[in-house]
């Protein structure tokens, strides 16, 4: 692979072909460096001096009798140009957005995605209005709770989430890394555990639901190192109240890159950062192989964070949550569960898995 | 004795034994046919089949938001943050002049963007090829229809507004995309800037789900949206342009039916002098046992024949004229009407069957009334001696009543109001009036033919005598000709002094209108739709030039108005009005009502805005203006010859209130005292350069009016012009068959010592009595016709005012053309004459 690492990023299996093709210049931009200083609400919204931001929602809720979904809505920015130029309709950023219902109890998995310019109103990220909009699909992060709104023709959701743990920051020392080297990093803060509720419409019935979600929000201009294939990557939410966040970083060898890493928030919130010793994530031979992508998805791991004492399998009840993107590469974004034991007390937990860069013809195994 | 042989004897020997009548029968009906078809067929080409090439690119959608001025651009993303699954899809609609054809081609701006959504969208480039994104923040880049460039790179200059720019084509559109001709085709933020509509879109297209049906979801988005923009079912431009090209059309289809009609009389009396020719044979048959309606029948299936066979004639010659039709017709939709560019001339099943109905309609309608007078053939007729002469009784007392009673219910019908925005009574009046003189002829050949010999053998001698009493003898006939001719004549009169009169009213009209020195335009073509812009600070900087007085800046917008196509536009009060002669309707002096017009809302509209919107001084006109409606006060009506569709006219700053585009279609400079036209002239141009634009000084702007207006017309000419020949034709034939019926006469005449002379003479003098009778009932008629299509069908169709006015020179000369082409008509059929044997004739006898 002969790209320059600033070109290709974690999780560059969500952005566009186009967004590789026509990003703006690195150079242009900020790199995730460390010592960088948060400071909310602000941080909450747009970074546009770098080039890649986005804000990552993904939940399982259950409706009152008992009907289960996953969801999933993402919105990207990447950006184009940094010029100075005042039409509405100058490309300054291209923004996209997925969005993703899995319907786990009737087997049935949809999803959508768009893309858009901010233009006149049409997607965009206004801090005062505390909103991060792609057309219709919608998050209002406000200081105490968000609202999150989104539909299709098909399918649509209309949910609250209290955050039950204060937010927290990625990574060592405000940067969250990917690869060895200066840059190769985001900044990244997620909310854990959002207390979720609403309601799911999909196919004209509407279903009052509540559950749990995550969300995560990461800027950084260009993180990936050029010989890493793509990522798995699991959160989950457990029931006596804490959270587990595993990535680790896949090689074009096979093998794992040392800086993966991971983060453990206990019941009362404190966060410890999981470094690639503290834990282990394996993918065990269960391999769904997608009817579109051709890609190999393996469907069960096996996690285990010997210094807490915990370890589990990761399952899903829907096989094929695979987002197969029209602009750019697929990737597998599903509900799972996991059956863990923590000091020999059994706990269950539910979560998010995602791989990237399995699908035949992603981003960076097709684009130098 | 069957039918079949009845229909061999009457009519197919003698068919084939004169030749010259059938030719000319057969042509009359192709001919007229071909006329109708031609028309019809570029009408569709030009007209007919309008879709409006801006729709080019669009989808299935629903509605269409638009504004006067165009939609503010907020409300694209109002619309996108609608929660409802609805596709917004945003357009700039604009045109662009190709810099080495000179071809106005449409300019579409889309959002590439947010179109990589959809899946049934037109797809520009291979699927899934994402590099139209690579040029998204380029200026440059267009895509283009492949006739436009020959490869992914090449450059294309476009005058867009007053600037010519090379354009860098990115990729071709493909041919599946619905639209006629060329396009090209840019990034909104491209186009945006390329067109300078800040601000701004044209139009933002909808597509709805199907549930919960339209009408929920109209109401929906009105709820919504704000009062200053209209929501429309998608199509509706096309719709309104379709509504008023309709008008148009219909006018135009009905000025081909002339050359049918004339044609009609020319079957009339080819098939009447055939009766008489075959009376011998017609009672042969009686005698032999045929009934009176073997007898009537045949004579309409010989008139069907040849209905079928000139219309077969008349496919390929109708099909090749229209191709020459459709290009004056659409130089005419695009000047007045729409920007559009002409479809491709297509014979339909439908214009063919309708082809087949009107060729043998007319045949079998013209030949009803001589083929009854065929049935009435007594048996008896067989029996008599040697051959009649052509004499039939006419009634004349009673023609003339029936002329008298047709005529009173013309002008009743001249007074009868428009039917849907056509001018239906006005066409009937025209067409009895039509069929009133022709009943009226018998009685006036009566009256003028003594007085016309008298005069005629003074001056010509015994053969003029000879001419007039034959002429007076066979007294049918000779009205039939004189009719065929003189319907001709009255129509081209007629047109010829409506067109006449409207010309003369609109230069009169730029006159006043065009008080300036100087006009400056954009280089790109106006149109009726289509108003380019020159941008503000060119006009700021000629204002600043010595020598000028003062600048006064007209802007136009296209607009859509109760479903109707309109202008809305706006001018600078202060310099034009002391020199301003707009008149209004009302008389008012037009400093009094251009000063109500600069206070507060106030607007003046043209008649045929006021015509076709029942719109009078002192009503409210509410215009969606963007963000909000606004209402105007209508303070007067002026006369305008300028568009058909109308036009609402506020002062300057009233328009910069709603619409604050400062940019100007036109400037109208007004040069100080003294200043010199041509120095003047070059500073401005000076000032100008790097714009695209034209510079015109008053005359050469009038000159263009007028060119343009020759131009509308030039299908009206030829149309005249095919309706002369066919009468003309029409003497000749009927000369032709004369000069055979009276062999006997002629032998008789040579055989008393005439010589061959004296014969071709007689023959060309009857020619020149035709054609002085037509001439005068011809133009009698036109000018009685020619007030009902300037007071009647013009004002219903069109809404102006016409001020009536006699183009002497154009009638004398179209009347001695037509004169002198008659009397040549005769010279064949003289020679004929001329070389009878008279030996052999008596002979016969």
């Amino acid at each position: 692979m002969k790209s320059s690492p600033a070109r290709l990023e974690r999780r560059c299996a969500l952005l566009l072909l186009v967004f590789l093709s026509i990003a703006g210049k690195a150079a242009d931009y900020q790199l995730a460096l460390p010592g960088y200083h948060y400071q909310f609400p602000r941080d909450n919204f747009n970074h546009s001096a770098y080039r890649t931001e986005w804000w990552y929602y993904t939940g399982n809720v259950t409706s009152s009798s008992g009907h289960r979904f996953g969801f999933e809505l993402t919105f990207f920015r990447q950006g184009i140009s940094l010029e100075a130029n005042r039409s509405p309709w100058y490309v300054h950023d291209l923004y996209m957005a997925h969005f993703a219902l899995s319907d786990l109890s009737g087997h049935r998995y949809e999803h959508a995605e768009r893309i858009n310019r901010a233009g006149p109103g049409i997607a965009g990220i206004d801090a005062a209005r505390q909103v991060i909009w792609n057309g219709n699909w919608r998050a209002h992060i406000g200081e105490r709770s968000q609202q999150l709104q989104a539909i299709t023709d098909a399918f649509g959701i209309d949910l609250s989430l209290a955050s039950a743990k204060p937010l927290i920051v990625q990574g060592r020392g405000g940067i969250s890394r990917k690869a060895a080297g200066i840059g190769h990093a985001s900044h990244y803060v997620s909310l854990t555990r959002l207390l979720t509720s609403g309601s799911v419409r999909l196919n004209g019935a509407d279903y009052r639901v509540t559950g749990t979600s995550w969300m995560d929000h990461e800027f950084f201009t260009g993180s990936m190192s050029s010989d890493e294939s793509g990522w798995d990557w699991i959160s989950l939410q457990f029931d006596n109240n804490t959270e587990l966040m595993l990535y680790r970083m896949r090689h074009k060898d096979g093998t794992i890159d040392p800086f993966s890493s991971g983060s453990y928030v206990d019941a009362s919130g404190r966060t410890t950062f999981l470094s690639a010793s503290d834990f282990s994530m394996q993918p065990e031979d269960d391999l769904w192989m997608s009817p579109k992508t051709k890609g190999r998805y393996p469907l069960r791991w096996q996690i285990s964070v010997p210094r807490f004492g915990l370890e589990g399998t990761v399952t899903t009840a829907l096989r094929n949550q695979e987002l197969t993107s029209k602009f750019g590469p697929s990737y597998w974004e599903g509900a799972t569960v996991a059956a863990a034991n923590q000091s020999g007390v059994s706990l269950h937990g539910v979560g998010y898995l995602e791989m990237t860069g399995y699908a035949a013809g992603a981003a960076n195994t097709k684009f130098p | 004795m069957s039918h079949l042989s009845i229909f061999f004897r009457l009519i197919v020997r003698p068919m084939l034994r004169e030749r010259a009548r059938s030719l000319l029968m057969l042509s009359a009906v192709a001919l007229g046919v071909a006329i109708v078809l031609a028309i019809d067929l570029a009408g569709d080409a030009a007209a007919g089949s309008f879709h409006s090439s801006l729709q080019a690119l669009a989808g299935d959608d629903n509605f269409e938001v638009t504004a006067d001025g165009g939609v503010p651009e907020s409300i694209v993303g109002d619309l996108a943050r609608l929660p409802w699954p609805i596709r917004v899809t945003p357009r700039i609609e604009d045109h662009a002049t190709v810099a080495a054809s000179g071809e106005t081609i449409p300019l579409i701006g889309i959002d590439f963007i947010a179109q990589a959504n959809d899946p049934d969208e037109v797809q520009l480039g291979a699927p899934n090829d994402t590099s139209i994104f690579d040029d998204i923040n380029s200026p440059d880049a267009i895509w283009t229809t492949r006739s436009l460039s020959d490869r992914i790179g090449s450059t294309v200059t476009l005058v867009i507004n007053d600037h010519k720019h090379a354009y860098t084509v990115r990729g071709f559109i493909p041919t599946s995309a619905r639209f006629g001709g060329d396009v090209a085709v840019m990034d909104i933020d491209a186009a945006q800037r390329a067109t300078g509509k800040a601000g701004r879109v044209d139009r933002i297209l909808l597509k709805v789900p199907d549930q919960p049906g339209f009408a929920e979801w109209q109401q929906r988005l009105l709820a919504v949206l704000p009062a200053g923009v209209q929501l429309l079912p998608q199509g509706s431009e096309t719709a309104a342009n379709r509504r008023m090209l309709a008008a148009f059309r219909w006018n135009l289809r009905i000025l081909s039916y002339i050359a049918l009609l004339v044609g009609a009389f020319l079957i009339y009396n080819t098939v009447s002098v055939s009766v008489v020719r075959r009376r011998v044979e017609i009672g042969t048959v009686r005698a032999l046992g045929a009934c009176r309606r073997a007898v009537l029948l045949a004579f309409l299936a010989e008139a069907a024949i040849f209905g079928v066979a000139g219309t077969l004639l008349a496919l390929p010659l109708g099909r090749l004229l229209a191709d020459g039709a459709v290009r004056v017709l659409s130089t005419t939709v695009n000047a007045l009407y729409v920007s559009s560019q002409p479809g491709t001339v297509g014979l339909s099943t439908g214009s063919v069957v309708m082809a087949f109905i009107v060729g043998i309609g007319v045949a079998v309608a013209s030949a009803l009334a001589p083929a009854r007078e065929a049935a009435l053939v007594p048996p008896t007729e067989a029996m008599a001696r040697g051959r009649r002469e052509y004499a039939i009784r006419v009634e004349r007392g009673r023609d003339a009543l029936l002329a008298f009673l047709l005529a009173i219910a013309a002008a009743f019908a001249a007074r009868l109001p428009p039917v849907g925005g056509k001018p239906l009574f006005g066409y009937i009046a025209a067409l009895l009036l039509v069929a009133a003189s022709a009943f009226a002829i018998p009685a006036l050949v009566t009256v003028l033919m003594p007085l016309l010999s008298a005069v005629l053998t003074k001056l010509l001698g015994v053969e003029a005598l000879l001419a007039a009493r034959s002429l007076g003898g066979s007294l049918r006939r000779t009205s039939v000709l004189v009719a065929m001719l003189s319907t001709a004549i009255a129509m081209m009169t007629a047109v010829g002094i409506m067109v006449g009169s409207f010309r003369q009213t609109v230069v009169i009209w730029m006159e006043r209108q065009l008080p300036a020195d100087l006009y400056l335009r954009p280089a790109g073509e106006p149109g009726g739709d289509r108003f380019p812009t020159i941008r503000p600070e060119l006009a700021d900087s000629i204002a600043m030039l010595p020598g000028i007085a003062a600048i006064s800046r007209f802007r136009a917008y296209q607009i859509e108005y109760q479903g109707l196509p309109a202008i809305l536009a706006s001018v600078d009060l202060g310099p034009s009005q002391a020199r301003d002669g707009t008149e209004f309707l009302s008389g008012r002096p037009s400093s009094v009502v251009l000063s109500q017009l600069d206070a507060g809302d106030s607007a003046i509209v043209s008649e045929p805005f006021a015509n076709k919107h029942h719109v009078h001084t002192g009503d409210l006109l509410t215009l969606p203006m963007g963000v909000r409606a606004a209402s105007f006060r209508v303070v007067g009506i002026f006369y305008d010859y300028g568009d058909e569709a109308g036009i609402v006219l506020l002062a300057r700053s009233t328009m910069l209130r709603y619409l604050p585009d400062k940019a100007a279609s036109s400037l109208a400079i007004y040069l100080a005292p003294g200043a010199n036209l041509e120095t003047a002239r070059a500073e401005i141009r000076k000032a100008a350069t790097g714009r695209d634009v034209l510079l015109l000084a008053n005359g050469e702007i009038r000159r263009q009016g007028i060119r343009t207006f020759d131009q509308t017309f030039a299908i009206t000419y030829a149309l005249e012009a095919v309706a002369i020949i066919v009468a003309v034709l029409g003497i000749a034939g009927a000369l032709i068959s004369i000069v055979i019926d009276r062999r006997r006469e002629f032998g008789l005449l040579r055989f008393l010592g005439a010589a061959s002379s004296q014969i071709r003479r007689l023959i060309l003098i009857e020619a020149g009595l035709i054609g002085i009778l037509a001439n005068i009932v011809g133009l009698a008629l036109g000018y009685l016709l020619s007030l009902i299509l300037i007071y009647v069908i013009n004002k219903q169709s069109f809404g102006w005012t016409i001020r009536f006015h006699w183009p002497v020179s154009v009638l004398v000369a179209a009347l001695s053309g037509v004169y002198l082409a008659t009397v040549l008509a005769g010279l064949y059929p003289a020679s004929i004459a001329q070389r009878l044997n008279p030996i052999e004739v008596i002979h016969e006898e």
